[in-house]
């Protein structure tokens, strides 16, 4: 494997909706998911300043067909974004889709085939298709998303068997954790609340989340005066002791888009183009893991192969975002990746240090717990983020100095672990 | 002769006859089902596929031959999933504690665990006491056999 690009390639534009659910936030109710779709693109051609038209291809990801129902996405939304008569794909990398999206619309770009390719992510895991209605929606129960979502999961072996996400993608790794550094059980507590209240911090900044409450806001609202006393109630329950429900994803009906072009030819559009200077994708079965939850192989092949190719090691990272499905494996990452010291993360996020104005920014736009998770178009709002941070418009929850190197992390269920670094120029 | 040589000698032999062979999915089941834990242990580098797939999955090999493993490991870790489960397989004894056991072969396990209640006291003096001895055992549901561990 060469692992480079022959020629840089650059994000021209990027678009991103509101996460949320699609019969209740304003700003995706009484859509379809061609027009939420649809929205992502625009605001990522218009962000570039160019049309469909103007583009070769568009990748188009959607993980969960089962509520979407619209396989062949590409073709069905090809006439509500202007890319009537152009090459593409629907394709899916389930939680990574947008990012490996990203990643192949590079190479296409690099190899000389295409000049400008669109990705787009499209999903919904709160609401379903009602019935055979083409525009009504009904809601989707928790248990009937992760049966559908553990689809992407090893179905030989482990869900017949009885696999679990929330243990095996939480509980396990915070034991582990706690036994290999000596963090007490109550410690790790104390860290997973504030980080739950960093991220919900950041999603009360950001318009476009799926939970804009605080909180401290949440508690009060269940009548807790006292955020930690909340923390510990019966109101916020283990989903896999010793790890709560809210250091978990929140579900959400969204879109994004990230339009890649040919360095030179992004230069000359009409926003602050980003480099995407270099991917990593290696996926896994399970187990993720063996004797060290803590340590998943695959994301170390993916992050040294994304920062061989973009030439940064972990000192160069102004700004991260590590997939956060699980607030402990999102941490477990960013110590992997050395960009926090191994065991040090929950003191990291106790001393404030994750905060989008503390030293080791992440998740600025509230992470998968408050900006919430649209499987495929997850990544891409991660991406949008990152590029947002970069340019220096992320609002109230702008760093105070825009990163040079951002780097951001996904696991596509299950498991596709992919880093990309992303460059200003 | 591994099982895999075999079928590709009946593949040459054009027998149809010796086609009709199960899923290695529905022999590692139907094995469990007897209280054996099927396994492929290759024989280029020797090391074990578990639960078994058609190749090893370590060095890519396709030869392999079927062996039992000793169900015999160490519970490392011991957490619960939901409920109700995603799964309507588990919907009566959800929720499950889950746990994960490296085998005495040094094969890493996933699988749910019997004989510790899923609340966090139980399963706090649990972690306390470190690795534990366990051994497999078999859940019987309603339409499959389901590998499970207990404490030796």
């Amino acid at each position: 494997m060469r692992n480079r690009l022959r020629e840089p390639v650059a994000i021209a534009g990027v678009g991103c909706t509101r996460f949320g659910n699609m019969l209740e936030a304003p700003e995706l109710k009484g859509k379809s998911i061609q027009e939420i779709a649809a929205e992502a693109a625009r605001e990522a051609l218009d962000d570039a300043g160019i049309s469909g038209q103007d583009v070769d291809a568009v990748y188009v990801g959607n993980a969960m067909v089962h509520s979407s129902q619209t396989p062949a996405t590409q073709t069905q939304i090809a006439k509500w974004i202007g890319m009537q008569f152009k090459a593409g794909m629907h394709f899916e990398a389930q939680c990574s889709t947008t990012n490996v999206g990203a990643a192949l619309a590079a190479t296409a770009i690099a190899a000389g085939v295409y000049d400008r390719v669109l990705v787009i992510g499209v999903e919904t895991t709160r609401t379903k298709v009602k019935g055979y209605s083409p525009y009504e929606r009904e809601p989707l129960s928790a248990q009937q998303t992760w049966l559908w979502t553990d689809m992407a999961v090893n179905q030989a072996y482990a869900v017949p068997q009885g696999y679990d996400i929330f243990s095996t993608y939480n509980g396990l790794l915070a034991l582990a954790y706690c036994r290999k550094y000596g963090v007490s059980i109550d410690d790790y507590e104390r860290g997973m609340f504030e980080l739950c209240r960093t991220r919900r911090f950041h999603g009360s900044l950001n318009p476009k989340a799926n939970e804009q409450e605080t909180l401290e806001q949440v508690a009060q609202r269940y009548g807790f005066a006292d955020p930690w006393a909340f923390w510990q109630s019966p109101e916020n329950p283990f989903c896999a002791w010793p790890t709560r429900v809210r250091s978990l994803v929140t579900t959400a009906d969204g879109a994004s888009a990230i339009l890649l072009a040919r360095v030179e030819d992004a230069r000359a559009m009409k926003s602050q183009p980003v480099e995407l200077k270099g991917f990593g994708i290696c996926h896994s079965d399970l187990p993720w893991y063996t004797d060290d939850p803590t340590f998943w192989k695959f994301d170390k092949i993916a992050t040294d192969n994304a920062f061989e190719m973009a030439g940064i090691t972990a000192r160069d990272i102004d700004y991260l975002h590590t997939h956060d499905c699980s607030h402990i494996s999102g941490l477990c990452t960013a110590e992997m990746m050395g960009y926090l010291e191994p065991g040090k993360g929950l003191a990291a996020a106790r001393e404030g240090r994750l905060r989008f104005d503390g030293d080791r920014p992440m998740s600025t736009h509230g992470g998968r717990h408050a900006f919430g998770h649209a499987w495929a178009a997850s990544a891409g709002s991660d991406t949008y983020e990152a590029v947002l941070q970069m340019r220096g418009r992320a609002g109230k929850r702008q760093m105070p100095k825009p990163p040079e190197v951002s780097v951001i992390h996904t696991h596509g269920y299950a498991m596709v672990g992919t880093t990309i670094v992303l460059g200003a120029m | 002769m591994s099982e895999q040589a075999v079928l590709l000698q009946n593949m040459a032999a054009g027998s149809p006859a010796k086609f009709e062979r199960t899923s290695v999915i529905e022999r590692y089941y139907d094995a469990l089902g007897k209280g054996r834990l099927l396994a492929h242990k290759c024989t280029r580098c020797g090391r074990y596929t578990f639960p078994p797939t058609t190749c090893c999955e370590h060095c890519g090999a396709w030869d392999y031959e079927a062996v039992t493993l000793s169900g015999r490991g160490k519970l490392l870790y011991a957490s619960h999933g939901i409920a109700p489960p995603p799964h309507p397989r588990f919907a009566e004894i959800a929720p499950c504690v889950y746990g994960q056991v490296m085998l005495e072969e040094g094969v890493a396990v996933q699988a749910i665990v019997r004989g510790v209640e899923p609340t966090p006291a139980a399963l706090r003096a649990l972690f306390e006491r470190g690795p534990v001895p366990v051994k497999a055992t078999v859940i019987r549901t309603a339409d499959l056999p389901v590998l499970g561990f207990e404490f030796a």
